[in-house]
């Protein structure tokens, strides 16, 4: 029977919801599941582990891991897939996993697969599905060691509603500091912003908005939805918009149930990062613009016009 | 401080990519650097230039295209390189390419390691941090700045998830870059003309002390067995006219076709 050790995503004190949905997809599969989760002060978190679908939780709990930091954090999954006898090591697609989990795989002597949007089981057989050039292309691999470690892709899987698992705590020593590779600090995105990568609704700005007002505009409409607010590599190089709101194949890769491309004309390295949206609406002046090839809804108009009426209407329609 | 910078040669994403049998179509397809490769010469050059770096590029691959994007890094300033070509490696995957670099880095006692955060062919972003496990050295990767301190210290910005995290690294070092960091320069006539005479070291893996076995060429922990062209998302429907009018249709659609407000 597989056994699934799912890391669990925090992001500042905060267990996403990539947890659950990993945690669901390994039930789905029939497997065994565990969570491992790093931090300090997570002790509130745990209840939220159990419910999130897992049958033991191994905590490292210490000052030490606080900051992040891809070493001990690696340290303690090793840890933790090594008492579980994990054969999948799945983490939840972010920086600390894309960071962490070639570590894990390197000390195990085990695959790695990044960026996963499906695994198959058959009898001790492993398959796996991602896409590779900037999603051009999906491949299929075949694992050849009995076990895996993989970073699986935004939106892959799916929580399911109303699983819960048992609570069986297990504490894990804290791991050596990395003496060689020393976190001073984190510069932190502004706090009370909806995290991307959560985000129900994200609404993107792109180059149509021209400038600080265009911008505002659009990040209204994100206000209004509750939306995450994104952007384009070349809004973020023109020093409009801070990196870690670039949606794209080079910042990050999001699924939300509705994504708004806001006067987004559509980069292959923009599309990658979000098409994989449950529905695409888009706004540009160019009824040519790439990004209508993706879009469910795509309005051809000055994003000026439109996007006043777009509140209005969105207000009306939910009041 | 000596740095060794890798670079890959990758198919152009730009151009059009076909599936046929669970293989990409060849014909058409173009190849050039690794973009985040660009960013790490680019980087590397810096330090050259800032703080007397010496530095020496790696590249794993043969054949004309690889030869060109050499001459490229040369071109933007890299002084030394050595090129891996043994058709053993055809089909590497990150651990062998791992084993491979360790191989060169040990040959040449290098302080600093500067690898693209991932390669565009694969987009597996493994090969830099697997490579500094098998070193036991630390690493930053998805660094988008990196400061010298002293000859034994440097301090590197990280694009984390929570924001930019800011790291101290002691030396020797790996680490991977983004695209962030930095604009690649473009070589200029004379220095493309100074790269054409420039001398690669060009080895096999038997030249690097090395073999096919010892760097797990001959049991890979994973195989690609197929390509299969992506699904692509059915074209929607596209409004045009009215702006008040198209724009009230799609929010209906959205809110009762769609169900999605």
């Amino acid at each position: 029977m597989a056994k699934v050790l799912v890391i669990a995503d925090i992001k500042q004190g905060v267990l996403k919801g990539s947890t659950s949905q990993l945690l669901s997809k390994a039930r789905a599969i029939g497997a065994e599941t565990a969570v491992v989760a790093m931090g300090h002060h997570i002790e509130s978190l745990i209840p939220g582990l159990v419910n999130a679908g897992s049958d033991v939780q191994y905590v490292a709990d210490d000052p030490g891991l606080e900051l992040f930091s891809a070493g001990p954090y690696a340290s303690c999954v090793v840890d933790a897939a090594r008492q579980f006898g994990a054969n999948l090591i799945w983490f939840g697609f972010s920086e600390s996993g894309k960071a962490v989990a070639p570590r894990v795989a390197a000390q195990l002597d085990v695959a790695c697969a990044t960026d996963i949007t499906d695994v198959m089981l058959q009898a001790d057989q492993i398959e796996v599905i991602r896409p590779a050039i900037t999603n051009k292309v999906l491949q299929r691999i075949k694992i050849h060691t009995g076990q895996l470690v993989a970073v699986v892709r935004a939106g892959a899987f799916e929580a399911t509603e109303g699983i819960s698992g048992t609570e069986n705590i297990v504490r894990l020593s804290p791991p050596a500091t990395d003496l060689k590779a020393v976190i001073r600090q984190i510069l932190s995105e502004a706090g009370g912003e909806i995290d991307l990568a959560d985000a129900n609704i994200v609404v993107s700005v792109g180059r149509g908005a021209k400038d600080q007002a265009g911008i505002d505009l659009v990040k209204e409409l994100a206000n209004d939805l509750k939306a995450g607010f994104g952007s384009t590599r070349a809004m973020v190089d023109a020093g409009f918009i801070p990196h870690y709101k670039q949606v794209g194949q080079t910042g990050k890769i999001v699924a939300p149930t509705l994504y708004m491309a806001i006067g987004i004309s559509g980069a292959i390295q923009h599309l990658a990062g979000m098409k994989g949206s449950k529905v695409i609406l888009a706004v540009n002046k160019d009824p040519e613009a790439p990004i209508f090839n993706v879009a469910d809804y795509g309005i051809v108009g000055d994003l000026f016009e439109v996007v006043p009426i777009l509140r209005e209407e969105i207000r009306k329609i939910r009041s | 401080m000596k740095i060794l910078t890798t670079v890959k040669k990758v198919v152009d994403v730009e151009l059009n990519m076909h599936v046929r049998d669970g293989a990409i179509v060849q014909e058409g397809l173009q190849y050039v650097m690794n973009a985040w490769d660009e960013n790490a010469v680019e980087v590397s050059v810096q330090l050259k230039e800032n703080h007397n770096a010496e530095t020496t590029l790696v590249s794993i691959g043969g054949g004309e295209d690889n030869t060109k994007i050499i001459r490229r890094a040369f071109a933007m300033g890299i002084k030394n390189a050595v090129q891996i070509d043994d058709p053993a490696l055809a089909e590497a995957d990150s651990f062998v390419y791992a084993r491979v670099l360790q191989k060169v880095y040990e040959k040449g006692n290098y302080d600093l390691v500067i690898t693209g955060k991932q390669a565009q062919d694969t987009d597996n972003g493994q090969t830099g941090i697997i490579l500094a496990e098998y070193l036991g050295l630390p690493c930053v990767s998805n660094v988008i700045a990196i400061e010298v301190m002293d000859d034994q210290h440097i301090k590197v910005s990280r694009l984390g998830d929570s924001g930019t995290e800011i790291v101290e690294l002691t030396l020797p070092a790996v680490v991977t870059v983004d695209v962030a960091i930095n604009v690649p320069r473009l070589p200029q006539t004379r220095g493309i003309m100074m790269a054409k005479k420039m001398p690669i070291d060009v080895m096999d893996l038997a030249a690097l002390g090395t073999s096919h076995d010892e760097v797990g060429g001959g049991g890979p922990k994973s195989k690609i067995v197929e390509f299969i062209a992506p699904e692509t998302r059915k074209t929607g429907r596209k409004f045009e006219g009215d702006a008040a009018e198209i724009t009230a249709q799609v929010v209906g659609l959205l809110a009762n076709e769609a169900k999605v407000l």
